[in-house]
């Protein structure tokens, strides 16, 4: 598993985690190029399913990061997707997959640093865990 | 509406281990409603089940179907053409969307996804409780509206038993006595004294006594 | 509140000068409901901007930021667009004013020029520096973006004109073109004409003009700009080496009593050089081999978080500051480089150190034409020839129905010059009537292709947007793994995407091709994503076909150590936008009617300023205030450092704002609940003692909440009554000037409770009440000492003549280090001060019968996170209101319908927060003047055959909009769906779909980012 490189899937809000991704740009904080966005109205939008299919069709983690708590532009999507968030960490384990490749994180529109920060860590986090079992198992067939 | 919750994964994982190829098929009536077996989670248990399988090595091919109800053979039959090469159907319905699979597609192996678990009501979004039996010979107009055989633990005709305090019943702090709930209720009604009546013993003929039941309408029966 | 009686027979207003400024004054006039004419002097708009490589404090590239705004001007069918002209007279009174306009010949056809730059080509021998450095044919365009979007000929430096004509195939050019004369009827004027840059030529000390490597700062602008003469190469002018060592010369020209030089401070020098050196070290400082040193006197870094933008530049780019003014550069012809010989604090003598190139700091300058201008409209000019406005009317000019906005009301930078404009924009509009609404006219529009039932054919086009993208991503390479992509029909590289040039080139490729889809991989949907959707639209195409890959500043912005990782990612990105776009659906807007009263939260001056100029303008205002009575932090302040009452003017502002028919007072009252969008908001109020519950509909909402004077527990203060506050010292002398005159010694200290680890900006608003009270101290009791202990002395602008006079009156500023702040003791019934002079090298100790701290404003924590909470409105970290775009809207929040004004965004003086009032007023105004919002077409939709009716979406909808129908299953109305997605996450059905994020797009995303990612993988 050398130069495993991880994908990783973050679902942004575009009122508070795209914003912030976009002031990690302008402030050129640099992150690692494995994350890749897919910008939502709200955290609340994204669905277990699209977390699933993430993993399934090769993510090696995925994340949701939406507004702080409490400040949601939709008042509550934030709480709604780390609930469910939670919830597939939950069935994860049960088919033997660890449930930290998937993470909700909060963060205001303003927290470029932030958004930077939980790019490197979970990134980092993922990369310590190596590749995303499904495709382990898929090599190993080979 | 009749309520469900998805089996344990490894269980499932367990019926489709030998298949290479299952229908996964939803029901959007009652499962849909308390979020145990309708188009989403047919979804989600399809993308777990995959990756279960990748994760052991192996290849699974899911068909996910939603059926407007699987307690309808009309609705049943029009999996007929989805079936194929299907090694095995897996329904996310209730117990009686399965046996109606099974029934109609007599080759095929049909395992089911979730447990079957009561007839309820839902308390807020996410929380459903157990409502009714099924016993077959309604008490509801006497009991003020509360059913004592679905929400009193000792299914008691006439309570409460020792074990109710403040309200709540011995078995657990969160489960309401449902003899206190009778008293209010009556109380609020202005017939307390029906509470003093005795309720004489259930007759569980109309119930499970009497085997497996079925209902016919006369003027509809064909 | 110039004048009164607003006369309003003519029906335009004349904006003079095309740059930020003036283009933001039309636009918001235009928006407004008025006809502009913009009349700019020279061939384009776009102004002193234009020029700029990047600004402060995001860094950004200017041209993408701007051109926009330039693009949507040149769009407007309400501006009418005047280059090469001038005023030549003015007669008439406000609202009805006869202007004569002269307008330059420019040889060229507008309407027949296509910008296709074969004049340019044939005529490259004659060429031109602007300014200094830059390349200029005969027939030049000034950048890429430019409006309008042709050349222009400069027949003086032509020998051949005929030969020039022939080249051009459309036959644009008119060799024999000629001045014209124009006169039109106007009812206001905005002069936005912006300020010369100081011209360091006349200073012998500095060699500039003799040494090429000695550049002005505009000059190296130019050089890093990747539209520059060097191609956004940094290399010496001399000798195109790459320069190892840069050193910044500030205040060149400004703060001065040199022959020439202007004793103000040119306010926006220390940003700019800041910006400079860090985008130096950032972009061309590979391994920190340049080294980047500022010479200055007081770092005035002083606007909204400024002060962090100035930790930055030291600590995460290591940008050396030096504190001294050097006078003198020498060329050191062994070495081939700049010495400069300066003193510091430290060490009394000269110390003299190398550089490769030097950027002197040039500051603003009123040129000649400017005076004679002022002369034709007749109004007046301070001593610095700048146009005078009043203290409390800040973008006021002396004539009525005169407006000023920009440089020549002060130097100043482009934020403040975008909130006068605004601020002029509201005043002009009150002399105009509205004109008469041609319907949104849809004719105007190609009539929109039906792409239902086509395959789709999607159009890649990506910016290399100068360095920012191209400068670090191989764009080819993107561009040719695009046309690999299922669908992908065209794919080219397209410059500046934003740029007139290249939006036609795509609406070109859109018709040629005929595309039906569109991928644009550029910058951020956040800021250009409605741009792109008009442009596919005037092509005919519905403007939801189109998606925004964010290459920049979520590719090439942060991956910039690792080029290869980046383009890969900008292929991902590319190919999870065409997967999208293919799926997407043409969508139609919801359109409904706007409410047109306004919400003002805050009865404090900024307050009082917007409620009044929208109530003036006829609309309904309903002010807040959180305290029993109106007035704020200002009811409190004396006199401003003019002089000025301003308790009368307090009085009169409370007097006539009470007594407005159309603005409702509610004081004792809080928010408590808000919901809706801008055009339709409800806001829920509690009022006075019984707390009873109000609700309001407003269509915009002003926050004006102010902010509070700090009391940090540091020096005594509540301590000792020797001890007070500027604000306190204010009333003191006011009320109690035999008091002042009994005082032997007054000591003032800085920077108290700001530019702190706790509060780490500046307050902004202390270094002027230090002086100004310093100043009244002097006057009253010319024998007083008074000691003003400080770091940085800001007084920026014209402040900077009342910082002079505090010394010239005997008043002593000795620095102090931050490590080793002044000490204070109780000693009598004063005070014992002991501090290190750093001009006298000893420390001095001193007995003080009264200690001024200034210890600035800072937020209403408790107050700005409540209504930030219930408003859903981002804050600053020092939570003060997060503005739209600190740069070029910064007034508008976040939040569609809000606007900030007053010390609610940042401290600010009574001036400057009544120009932001009046611009949050005409921010507003713009909004108010539609009938009809958009409310765009991201809502929720319920396929009711699917739907189960399972109340799920009812119950988790977080604004109660869904609802069974009956039909018996879910209905969402798309006039209160706010397009949140919630319930379609949550739908156990599958059956509710949010437009334009799908299920299957997002699943497309999710499929085009992981293609072949299990089998690479195995």
């Amino acid at each position: 598993m050398e130069n495993f490189e991880p994908i990783i899937v973050a679902f942004c809000c575009h009122y508070c985690a795209y914003t912030a991704a976009d002031m990690a740009g302008s402030k050129r904080l640099s992150y690692p190029p494995n994350v890749k966005i897919i910008k939502a109205p709200c955290s609340g939008k994204i669905d277990a399913i699209h977390i699933m299919q993430a993993l399934q069709k090769g993510a090696d983690g995925v994340y949701v990061a939406g507004c702080l708590e409490g400040d949601c532009h939709f008042k509550s999507g934030n709480t709604r997707a780390a609930q469910r968030v939670s919830y597939i960490k939950k069935l994860l384990e049960e088919i033997g997959i660890e449930g930290e490749r998937v993470e909700m994180f909060t963060m205001s529109a303003g927290m470029g640093e932030r958004f930077a920060e939980v790019a490197t860590e979970f990134t980092e986090k993922i990369r310590k865990m190596g590749p995303n079992p499904i495709k382990r198992a898929a090599k190993a067939a080979c | 509406m009749i309520t469900a919750e998805r089996k344990p994964m490894e269980e499932i994982l367990e019926y489709v281990r030998p298949c290479q190829r299952i229908l996964l098929v939803g029901c959007n009536e009652c499962v849909t409603v308390c979020a145990a077996g309708g188009r989403k989670e047919v979804g989600l248990l399809s993308s777990a089940l995959q990756m279960a399988a990748m994760k052991e090595g192996r290849t699974l091919e899911v068909k996910e179907i939603t059926l407007e109800r699987q307690c309808d053979p009309e609705y049943v039959e029009e999996l007929a053409s989805q079936v194929g090469d299907a090694e095995a159907i897996v329904s996310m319905a209730c117990g009686c969307g399965v046996q109606e699979l099974a029934r109609r597609y007599k080759s095929m192996r049909v395992y089911p996804a979730v447990n079957t678990k009561f007839m309820g009501a839902s308390e807020r979004q996410g929380v459903w409780a157990e409502r009714c039996q099924g016993c077959g010979d309604c008490l509801l107009g006497i009991t003020g509206g509360v059913c004592p055989i679905a929400r009193c633990s000792k299914q008691l005709m006439n309570g409460p038993c020792g074990g109710s305090t403040k309200g709540k019943c011995e078995i657990s702090q969160d489960v309401d006595c449902a003899w206190q709930l009778i008293w209010d209720r009556l109380k609020a009604l202005g017939v307390e004294d029906r509470y003093e009546e005795n309720i004489p013993a259930k007759d569980w003929r109309t119930g499970r006594g009497g085997g497996p039941r079925k209902i016919i309408r006369e003027d509809l029966a064909q | 509140m110039q004048d009164q009686n607003i006369s309003q027979s003519s029906s335009k207003v004349l904006v003079v000068g095309g740059g930020v400024g003036g283009i933001r004054t039309a636009l918001d006039l235009a928006e407004a409901g008025r006809d502009v004419v913009l009349i700019e002097k020279s061939y384009s708009i776009g102004g002193l901007m234009t020029l700029l490589d990047r600004t402060f404090p995001t860094n950004n590239c200017d041209l993408c930021t701007i051109s926009p705004h330039l693009s949507e001007s040149g769009r407007d069918l309400h501006i009418e667009l005047m280059t090469m002209t001038q005023i030549e007279k003015l007669e008439g009174s406000a609202g009805d004013f006869t202007v004569s306009l002269a307008t330059q010949p420019r040889y060229i056809d507008l309407e027949k020029c296509t910008a296709c730059g074969d004049c340019q080509r044939a005529f490259p021998d004659c060429v031109r520096f602007t300014p200094g450095l830059d390349h200029r044919a005969p027939t030049c365009m000034r950048y890429p973006q430019a409006t309008p979007y042709a050349f222009s000929i400069d027949m003086e430096k032509c020998a051949n004109p005929e030969e020039l004509a022939k080249v051009c195939r459309s036959e644009a050019i008119i060799i024999n073109d000629a001045p014209k004369m124009k006169d039109v009827k106007i009812g206001a004027i905005v002069l936005a004409p912006g300020a010369e840059v100081f011209d360091p030529s006349v200073l012998d000390g500095y060699c500039y003009g003799s040494e090429p490597d000695v550049v002005t700062s505009l000059e190296y602008e130019r050089i890093l700009s990747a539209s520059g003469p060097t191609k956004g190469e940094l290399v010496r002018p001399s000798d195109g080496k790459k320069p190892k060592k840069i050193a910044w010369i500030q205040c060149v020209g400004s703060r001065s009593v040199k022959e020439g030089c202007a004793p103000y401070c040119s306010s926006a020098c220390c940003m700019f050089a800041l910006k400079e050196a860090m985008v130096t070290r950032e972009r061309f400082s590979k391994d920190n081999e340049i080294e980047t040193t500022i010479f200055f006197m007081d770092m005035r870094t002083s606007w909204k978080d400024y002060e962090l933008y100035l930790q930055r530049a030291k600590k995460d780019y290591g940008v050396r500051l030096v504190r001294s003014r050097p006078h003198n550069i020498f060329p050191d012809p062994e070495t081939d480089m700049l010495a400069i010989s300066y003193t510091t604090d430290a060490s009394a003598a000269a110390q003299t150190e190398q550089f490769d190139m030097v950027v002197l700091a040039t500051g603003f300058k009123v040129p000649q034409e400017m005076r004679d201008l002022a002369g034709k409209l007749g109004i007046e000019l301070n001593e610095h020839s700048f146009a005078k406005t009043g203290s409390f009317d800040p973008v006021a000019a002396s004539k009525p129905g005169v407006y000023v906005c920009g440089l020549f009301e002060a130097p100043k930078d482009i934020p403040e010059t975008m909130v006068q404009a605004s601020a002029a924009a509201c005043n002009a509009a009150r002399h105009v009537a509205q004109h008469k609404k041609a319907a949104e006219d849809p004719a105007e529009l190609p009539p929109e292709r039906d792409v239902t039932g086509e395959d789709p054919k999607i159009g890649v086009f990506i910016c290399d947007c100068g360095f920012d993208i191209g400068g670090v991503i191989d764009v080819n390479r993107v561009v040719e793994a695009a046309r690999f992509i299922p669908n992908v029909a065209a794919s080219e590289m397209v410059g500046h995407g934003c740029s007139r040039e290249s939006l036609e080139r795509i609406a070109d490729v859109i018709k040629e091709k005929g595309l039906n889809r569109v991928v644009i991989g550029g910058c951020s949907p956040r800021t250009h994503e409605t741009l792109f959707q008009d442009t596919i639209r005037n092509a005919g195409i519905n403007k939801y076909l189109v998606e925004m890959a964010n290459l920049r500043d979520q590719d090439t912005w942060v991956h910039r150590d690792n080029p290869e990782a980046a383009t890969q990612k900008a292929m991902e990105l590319i190919r999870m936008a065409a997967g999208s776009v293919r799926l997407a659906h043409p969508l139609a807007d919801n359109v409904f009617p706007v409410n047109k009263d306004v919400l003002v939260i805050g009865g404090g001056v900024a307050g009082m300023s917007s409620a009044l100029s929208l109530a003036d303008m006829g609309f309904k205002v309903y002010l807040t205030e959180k305290t029993g009575k109106l007035g704020g932090v200002a009811k409190n302040i004396h006199r401003n450092i003019e002089g000025d009452d301003v308790q009368k003017f307090m009085n009169d502002l409370i007097d006539i704002v009470q007594r407005h028919p159309n603005i409702e007072v509610i004081t004792g009252s809080v928010v408590v609940d808000h919901s809706g969008i801008a055009g339709m908001f409800k806001t829920g109020l509690q009022i006075g003692p019984q707390m009873y519950y109000r609700a309001i509909n407003h269509g915009v909402t002003i926050v004006a909440t102010g902010a509070l004077p700090n009391r940090p527990d540091e020096y005594l203060l509540g301590k000792n009554k020797a001890v007070v506050t500027q604000l306190d010292l204010d009333g003191i002398i006011e009320t109690a000037p035999d008091k002042v005159k009994s005082w032997n010694s007054v000591a003032m200290i800085q920077c108290v409770g700001s530019r702190s680890p706790e509060n780490p900006n500046c307050s902004r608003i202390c270094c002027q009440s230090t002086v100004k009270n310093a100043i009244r101290i002097k006057t009253i009791n010319p024998d007083a000492n008074v000691y003003v202990l400080y770091r940085d002395m800001r007084t920026p602008g014209f402040l900077e003549d009342y910082y002079s006079k505090a010394r010239a009156m005997g008043v002593i500023f000795a620095r102090y280090e931050v490590d080793a702040k002044p000490i204070v003791e109780a000693e009598g019934d004063g005070i014992r001060i002991k501090f290190f002079d750093p001009i006298l090298g000893r420390d001095v100790s001193a007995f003080v019968d009264c200690l001024a701290l200034s210890t600035g404003l800072v937020a209403d924590e408790e107050d700005t996170e409540e209504l930030g909470m219930i408003f859903h409105l981002p804050r600053t970290t020092d939570n003060y209101f997060l503005e739209e775009h600190v740069k070029l809207r910064p007034v508008d929040l976040p939040i569609p319908g809000f606007f900030v004004a007053g010390s609610a965004h940042a401290p600010k003086s009574i001036r400057d927060s009544i120009a932001q009032a009046q611009a949050a007023a005409g921010r507003a105004q713009t909004f108010l003047a539609r009938d009809a919002i958009n409310l765009g077409a991201v809502v929720a939709h319920v396929d009711g055959n699917r739907c189960a009716a399972c109340l799920i979406c009812v119950r988790a909808c977080p604004f109660g909009v869904p609802f069974i129908n009956a039909d018996g299953h879910s209905q969402i109305d798309a006039d209160k769906c706010h397009g949140c997605g919630v319930c379609a996450a949550e739908c156990p059905a599958k059956a509710i779909q949010l437009m334009r994020f799908e299920d299957d797009q997002l699943c497309a995303q999710i499929d085009a980012l992981l293609y072949g990612a299990l089998e690479r993988m195995a």
